[in-house]
């Protein structure tokens, strides 16, 4: 049997839910660059976390693609919020060891709404690089709540912004995103 | 609702990018069934978000590649190997179904649980049937070999009763002990003595009856009996054989009986007919 070098999307999930090795070393070939990215993105500078977390994104993509379902959204979508819910639980359950300690978030996260710098010493990558690109206060909720992994209630507790101002921003928020993502 | 209205709210990307709530989603996935619009302006959210973070991507590095294959391939019974697609090739062939197959395992696993329960508690409860009925079989045998005991000797009683050579010798209380009565049946062929005991008053305890053929004016002992109190009672008893009786004659001796009669105590007594 060769090799595809390529699959149709259709042919790959059915390929991956064969499990299939091809299928799952071209998946891993063509998308663990962009999900590294966006797991870097998260957990900051801290390399090997990445590493450890990408490893558990492709092993819970291999053990879950049965429960993918292609009408719910694109493969590429699930594994991306596979990979953002990874990270983020990697960095709280990191964060709890270490940086936490008793500071419940840095001043600086939402002082970034009347101007200052929403995230010290991280890489200006990827959707972050987009971030930059929106209004102070609504780049720092994308940031809380796509990030870092807080609700729109956390998210409102943490800022004293009301809860539907928080979704309401938020929501304008990845409009403007998307917007700058074409 | 106005689906323009809805697309407009931001829902699509919150939706996408994983940030709505649970009751969001199931609203959005509802709707998306209804709204080809809705699904489209997914997809091209969807789209645009991948090949942007196609464009960004950072490689990570060579070793994290071999250790996600390494760990996968401990997941499986066989290794899978990104370098080789021949072997890749049969090993997909082999472990396709892994997680069909884990799943596979765990049902069996769980069955076999059950299965084990299920044959410890039959196990316990046959065994304890078993015993019960190991208990009861051997008392029904005991039973069958006294009852078959019993019907082999009323048989050969019954044999010996209605044996036309068999000789009925009626015997007849004496003075001292006019209410005494048996019969003995003597088969001269075979030589068997029966005593069918009518009326014989119970003795001491240390005390039997004994019964003696009379022959040439000496005495041959046939055995001992006790008394029964029941008239009427018709015990069957064997007695020692004897070839040859001129009459028969019952005495009552100590316990176990004694080498002679002792004829003052002689209490029946009958002649046979070959004296007649």
């Amino acid at each position: 049997m060769a090799m595809p070098s390529t699959y149709t999307e259709q042919e790959l999930v059915r390929a991956l839910k064969d499990r299939n090795d091809q299928a799952f070393s071209f998946l891993y070939d063509h998308y663990a660059g962009a999900l590294y990215s966006i797991i870097r993105q998260i957990v900051s500078d801290n390399a090997g976390l990445a590493n450890d977390v990408l490893q558990e994104v492709f092993i819970n993509v291999w053990r879950k693609i049965g429960s993918y379902d292609q009408t719910k959204g694109r493969l590429f979508t699930w594994m991306l919020n596979i990979a953002r819910n990874a990270a983020i639980d990697m960095l709280r359950s990191k964060g709890y060891q270490n940086a936490q300690k008793n500071q419940e978030f840095p001043d600086t996260v939402y002082k970034g709404a009347s101007g200052q710098t929403v995230q010290p010493n991280v890489d200006h990558i990827g959707l972050r690089k987009v971030l930059e690109k929106l209004k102070p206060e609504h780049r720092v909720l994308v940031d809380l709540a796509y990030f870092k992994g807080y609700t729109h209630e956390e998210i409102a507790q943490i800022t004293s912004i009301p809860l539907g101002t928080v979704k309401t921003r938020i929501r304008n928020a990845l409009i403007q995103l998307r917007e700058h993502l074409q | 609702m106005n689906i323009k209205d809805y697309i407009a709210s931001g829902i699509v990307e919150s939706y996408v990018m994983g940030l709505a709530t649970e009751a969001e989603r199931s609203e959005f996935e509802q709707l998306c069934t209804r709204y080809p619009e809705l699904v489209a302006e997914r997809r091209q959210f969807e789209e645009s978000l991948e090949s942007h973070a196609t464009r960004h991507a950072e490689a990570p590095p060579d070793e994290v590649r071999a250790k996600i294959f390494a760990a996968l391939a401990g997941m499986k019974p066989e290794a899978l190997s990104s370098d080789s697609p021949n072997r890749a090739a049969s090993a997909s062939m082999e472990n396709r179904n892994f997680r069909g197959s884990l799943a596979w395992l765990r049902t069996v696993a769980a069955a076999a649980v059950i299965l084990l329960v299920v044959m410890v508690v039959l196990y316990i409860r046959q065994s304890r049937q078993n015993a019960d009925l190991a208990n009861e079989n051997s008392r029904l045998k005991e039973t069958v070999d006294t009852n078959q005991r019993l019907i082999e000797k009323i048989r050969q009683e019954t044999a010996v009763v209605s044996n036309p050579n068999s000789i009925v010798v009626n015997m007849t209380g004496t003075k001292i002990a006019p209410q005494s009565r048996a019969n003995v049946y003597w088969d001269s062929t075979s030589s068997s003595v029966y005593l069918v005991v009518k009326n014989m008053p119970r003795l001491p305890s240390d005390r039997q009856y004994q019964l003696w053929a009379l022959i040439d004016k000496g005495q041959k002992d046939l055995g001992v009996f006790d008394g029964t109190d029941s008239a009427g009672a018709n015990v069957i008893l064997k007695m020692n054989d004897t070839k040859r009786a001129q009459a028969f004659a019952i005495t009552i001796e100590k316990k176990g009986g004694s080498p002679h009669p002792t004829l003052d105590s002689l209490q029946s007594v009958g002649k046979t007919e070959l004296t007649q």
